[in-house]
């Protein structure tokens, strides 16, 4: 049996778990679910030996401890797979299996054929074929999780937690892992996924652990909980999804036009407008063009066929520079390594873009006008900082995205596109992050949210975009757009 | 008059890294004072300091510039060279004994000079920004191109006999301040509100601390790249022309150690190798200090491959205790509640 | 399944697997044709005897090189780290009387001061975790400085005489058409024997797969259970022996023991390395891409003269040739990731 009892666990007096206690069995397929700030990511590090509990015990098979090294938790069959995989992209997936016990074994040489054996058999325990001499950064990610868990198995792995293991692949992956988790089952694996996407969750896990602000709220075999119940306990909100955004005036002038763009490899005939104040929504699975089309739309891959416009004047998007002169702006995926200049002040992400807007002679910074300008957009969109010139680390999730929105609406945008704008962000801050995009929209921003957040997107959008397989499969408006119907359009 | 040089003290104090160079500077004064005062603590040795401060400080404020933007310029030194030896070449072939037309040739000829200095450091940035070569390889690859061009035009000869009109600039002073040092602080002030005031320096240190961001944020990169590796070139060509004023001679080889100097002023002054922050004060009164160093040295009798050494130490010594301060503010920021769990 | 075919997949030559070692091949190839016509006197024994004797030092210096590059680093004290153990060794032989026959003295001896040299390199970047470019760049600094103030600053024309002899040793003497001597020293046996050696351990030994994996990801590779700070100092103090070695026996050949030698020639081996398909960025490069970068980079420097570019215009011709073969690497990087992000479509 794995687990903890009663783990308690505080940074510099704000609580990050208190009293938790949960349990696997092997072979059991559990989920820790949470929203962001629930614990779950101290949870695992305590559990693989990263962090140390101030009170409570792990539990890992017969033994009781009160702390754990990483190495003593790898040793002991503890292995957490995390988004990135750790693995190393210029080696060869046989390698990567297969190095952590030539490793252990203490090898001075290393013998391909040798590895080559261990990696398949690892592969074989869970009935994937791969190609064992290709490098890792050759193949895709669904594969790349694989060897993750091919080289955990090889290590003697008993309790394999894999964070949010789902995000980044395609349904028929989906499928894939889950067959693999099954065999793992069958070899007295315990298998954790720590998730908050649900519907997947449902589907695979036996038993849940339910996170809150560091507490269990809920716990049990998956099939006492309904899809409310999960979520009343993860979020402490009746999340009866009122819708967010009123209606917009069918006679309302259209700002961005997009007719037939394609681009190879990306995305095909793909035609949708977005009139002011509208908010469309664009949804699909990883890989089938979503993000694709919001990175073409601007400007940062190219559009080979096709025509965009903006409030009515075609544009040719060459780069970011000529996305912004036509009036978009975009927020992007990756806040920490795309969106934000983590070690600069607040005031200097929040006017990153619109330097260029306050130049007056000989390319001097108005800098009076500017700061106005800084100040004005970190009290709208309520910044949670004592001071504007204090490092953009020094702020959380939910206020470092507002850091990226407010340079973005500095800009004036007359189409705003966001890419996953919640993810990793507070419950509290999701919320009003949505309503501030809702604010916009009523103002007569054109909007377009990229998301594989379901539940955010039935909130806030006035008509979707299911992109399947780079077109756009299904457009869903109104009332038509619920949970269930856009499930049933991504699973088709 | 009050209120601005308080606010410049309270300004200089506030930023920790400042601080810690001015107590650095008082030390080393204090040191070589107290071991050679009758050559160290001469008016003579401070005005020859002033007079050679000029030409290191600009080379390593381009260095600087390109650091911010977490690069780095080797070829500064060639390029002063290459721009000292075409403004030479013009004054020695152009200039006759006392033509009246002496200081037209000479104005013609600086802006030479700072031209082949801009063109070399375009060149530079074209390499990095358009072809997208390391700036590390490129500079290193152009420093020996720029120089093989120094040392090709003239046969691997120096050009000496200068005009006296052009050699007064380097060694001349007005007010009682040396002339190269004014350039210098007219300069020094040129690239901190570059920096701090315009937009193309400001997209430079956001290039630095991020480059991905900074496409993202639809700051034009290639753009600021190109600005940061010219302005590098203008600048040392500016030493360049101050060096040969100040010897009366051009030479393709000068200054080959040069390069470690300024990235020890560089390191010293505050700029942080990996991108978005540096100030020019902070590389100025590195200069300083390393110039009292060497004065120091030179009067207690030690070799210039003694300070070379030294130089080595302090680059290390220094990037050795950054990173224990750096250690131990993450450290203790980790303490600290995490943002998201 | 859609992803791209990986390079590992095109079974050819396992000698020559990448094909950037290829279009080496066949730029040497090429430049060696365009010379001899512009100028028959290369189509001579002596040319390639000539031009391994003259890249035998620098692929040593080269192969150190490739494996710091591999794991990621950079170092750029190399060939001082060489001229200060040479120079040394020389200094203590003459000092203590070692004026033998042996060579394998002063190669140990190099060796062991090489590798002394190396720790300071190994501790600053592996101990203190100082970046690369500017930990080498101060320990430039440092030892020249050292070895100049502390060491000697002298030109030795006597040097020991077991080293002044080996520049004589010849494995073939083949007397040409033209009255010149063609001679091929002995030095390649060991130099092959030595880049076999290295790219033996960098393939098959966990030291080996550890630099890769650490030029690869660092951090998956510490995850992994690899030692990464101990395996970073012994590239280092590896390295630093290597080039002690280089830095003798090229005293050896020059017959002669200049402490201002070999400064500055760090540029030309780098790019060498580069050319030869090393990865700035690290986790890649081969043994014999590196080898056919310092001949190809040699093979142009030392027939400039034949290309009728005056002696005084060399300097400027090489530092073009290396900015175009870095130009050139930055190009085929840059494809080779933009090929990477296109995705094929899904045939089902």
């Amino acid at each position: 049996m794995f687990g903890t009892d009663g783990i308690s666990k505080a940074f510099g007096g704000a609580k990050a778990l208190s009293n938790v206690s949960f349990q696997v069995t092997p072979g059991d397929i559990h989920c820790l679910a949470g929203e962001n700030g629930s614990g779950k990511s101290t949870l695992i590090k305590i559990m693989s030996g990263v962090e140390t509990p101030d009170s409570g015990t792990i539990i890992l098979g017969e033994e009781r401890l009160k702390s754990l090294t990483p190495r003593e938790a790898v040793a002991k069959g503890v292995q957490v797979i995390f988004q990135d995989f750790s693995l190393i992209p210029n080696l060869s997936v046989a390698e990567n299996i297969a190095l952590s016990t030539d490793l252990l074994e203490k090898r001075k040489f290393v013998n391909p054929a040798r590895n080559r054996e261990v990696a398949a058999k690892a592969l074989d325990l869970i009935g994937v074929d791969l190609d064992l001499d290709a490098t890792v950064q050759s193949i895709p990610v669904s594969s790349k999780q694989l060897v993750a868990i091919a080289r955990a198995l090889n290590q003697g792995v008993k309790l394999l937690f894999m964070d949010e293991a789902t995000t980044a692949l395609t349904r028929k992956e989906i499928d894939q892992l889950f067959s693999v988790v099954r065999s793992l089952k069958e070899k007295g694996v315990a298998t954790v996924f720590v998730s908050h996407k649900l519907d997947e969750v449902q589907e695979i896990a036996e038993s849940i652990t339910i996170l809150r602000n560091g507490v269990v709220t809920a716990e049990g075999p998956i099939a006492d909980f309904d899809r409310k119940a999960i979520s009343l306990a993860m979020t402490g909100l009746d999340v009866t999804e009122v819708r967010l955004a009123p209606e917009v005036p069918s006679d309302t002038a259209t700002v961005l036009e997009v007719s037939n763009i394609s681009s190879k490899g990306r995305f095909k005939n793909v035609s949708f407008s977005v009139k002011a104040g509208e908010i469309l929504g664009i949804t699909g699975l990883l890989g089938s063009g979503r993000n694709e089309i919001a990175e073409a739309l601007f400007g940062m891959t190219a559009i080979e066929s096709g025509e965009v416009s903006v409030k009515g004047t075609p544009i040719a998007l060459k780069g970011p520079r000529s996305a912004v002169s036509a009036g978009i702006g975009y927020v992007p995926q990756d806040r920490l390594t795309q969106g934000l200049f983590l070690n600069q002040s607040i005031r200097r992400n929040v006017m990153a873009s619109a330097i260029e807007r306050f130049l007056g002679a000989a390319g001097f910074i108005k800098g009076a006008e500017i700061n106005d300008t800084v100040n004005t957009w970190v009290t709208d969109l309520k910044i949670k900082t004592d001071n504007p010139d204090n490092p953009a680390t020094s702020l959380s999730g939910g206020n470092q995205q507002r850091v990226v929105l407010a340079k973005w609406l500095a800009m004036s945008p007359s189409v705003l596109i966001l890419n996953g704008p919640t993810v990793g962000v507070d419950i509290g801050s999701k919320r009003e992050i949505l309503e501030i995009i809702r604010d916009k929209a009523l103002e007569g921003m054109a909007i377009v949210i990229v998301s594989d957040d379901i539940p955010e997107i039935v909130q806030i959008a006035h008509r979707v975009l299911v992109v399947h397989q780079g077109e756009v499969s299904a457009e869903l408006t109104d009332t038509a757009i619920t949970e269930s119907s856009l499930y049933k359009e991504l699973a088709a | 008059m009050k209120d601005i040089s308080r606010d410049l003290t309270r300004r200089l104090l506030s930023d920790r890294k400042l601080t810690q160079l001015i107590v650095v500077a008082l030390i080393v004064f204090l040191a070589f004072s107290i071991l050679v005062p009758d050559l160290f603590l001469t008016p003579r040795n401070f005005v020859s300091m002033a007079f050679q401060i000029p030409e290191i400080a600009l080379l390593a404020l381009g260095v600087m510039l390109a650091m911010l933007t977490a690069g780095i310029d080797l070829s500064v030194v060639s390029m002063s060279n290459l721009a000292a030896l075409s403004t030479a070449y013009l004054l020695v072939t152009q200039v006759t004994d006392g033509g009246g037309n002496v200081y037209l040739w000479i104005v013609i000829a600086i802006v030479i000079g700072i031209v082949v200095g801009l063109i070399s450091g375009l060149a530079n940035g074209a390499i990095i920004a358009g072809v997208g070569v390391t700036p590390i390889l490129a500079t290193l690859a152009t420093l020996t191109l720029y120089n093989g061009i120094a040392v090709g035009i003239r046969n691997g000869q120096s050009i000496i006999g200068l005009p006296p009109e052009f050699t007064a600039i380097g060694n001349g002073s007005f007010l009682g301040i040396p002339i190269p040092m004014i350039i210098l602080l007219v300069a020094g002030a040129g690239v901190a509100l570059y920096i701090n005031k315009t937009g193309l320096g400001m997209q430079s240190v956001l290039v630095g601390a991020n480059q991905e961001a900074a496409t993202y944020s639809a700051i034009g990169v290639k753009k600021v790249l190109l600005m940061t590796y010219t302005l590098s070139g203008g600048l040392s060509a500016l030493a360049g022309l101050i060096i040969a004023s100040r010897s009366a001679s051009a030479n393709p080889d000068y200054g080959s150690s040069y390069v470690l100097l300024a990235i020890v002023i560089v390191v010293l002054g505050g700029v942080n190798p990996y991108g978005g922050f540096g100030t020019v004060t902070g590389v100025i009164l590195a200069t300083a200090v390393l110039q009292m160093v060497s004065s120091g040295f030179n009067a207690l009798r030690f070799s210039q491959f003694f300070y070379q050494l030294a130089q080595g130490f302090v680059l290390i010594a220094v990037m050795i205790l950054n990173t224990y301060v750096d250690k131990r503010r993450m450290r203790a920021k980790k303490d600290k509640a995490p943002k998201e769990s | 399944m859609s992803y791209i075919t990986p390079l590992s997949k095109r079974k050819g030559l396992q000698l020559f697997g990448s094909p950037n070692e290829i279009f080496l091949i066949i730029a040497i190839a090429v430049l060696s044709l365009v010379i001899g016509f512009t100028n028959s006197v290369f189509f001579s024994i002596a040319t390639p005897f000539d031009l391994l004797r003259s890249s035998l030092i620098e692929i040593l210096f080269a192969l150190g090189l490739l494996i710091v590059l591999v794991s990621g680093g950079i170092d750029i004290s190399f060939p001082i780290v060489g001229i200060f153990a040479g120079y040394t060794t020389v200094v203590i032989m003459l000092n203590l009387g070692l004026d033998t026959y042996s060579l394998w003295i002063p190669l140990v001896l190099a060796a062991i001061v090489g590798a002394i040299l190396g720790s300071v390199n190994a501790l600053l970047i592996a101990g203190f975790g100082l970046p690369t470019l500017i930990a080498t760049l101060g320990t430039t600094g440092m030892f020249r400085g050292f070895l100049l103030s502390y060491i000697g600053s002298v030109y030795i024309a006597n040097i020991p005489l077991g080293l002044d002899e080996f520049s004589t040793a010849d494995l073939i003497s083949i007397q040409t058409g033209s009255g010149t001597l063609a001679r091929l020293h002995v030095l390649v046996i060991p130099v092959l024997i030595l880049a076999i050696a290295i790219a033996f351990m960098m393939r098959r030994t966990m030291f080996g797969r550890t630099i890769f994996a650490i030029g690869g990801n660092e951090e998956s590779a510490r995850r992994m259970g690899m030692n990464v700070r101990w395996t970073k100092a012994r590239i280092y103090m590896l390295v630093g022996a290597l080039s002690g070695v280089a830095g003798i026996l090229y005293i050896s050949l020059q017959r002669k023991a200049d402490p201002y030698d070999l400064a500055g020639t760090e540029l030309e081996i780098i790019a060498a390395v580069v050319l030869g398909g090393a990865s700035i960025m690290g986790g890649y490069g081969t043994v014999t891409g590196t080898i056919l970068g310092v001949l190809l980079i040699n093979l142009i420097k030392d027939n400039l003269i034949l290309l009728g570019i005056p002696g005084s215009w060399q300097r400027a011709a090489i530092g073009l040739m290396l900015l175009i073969g870095v130009m050139s690497q930055a190009i085929a990087d840059k494809r080779r990731a933009k090929q990477a992000t296109v995705i094929e479509e899904d045939a089902s």
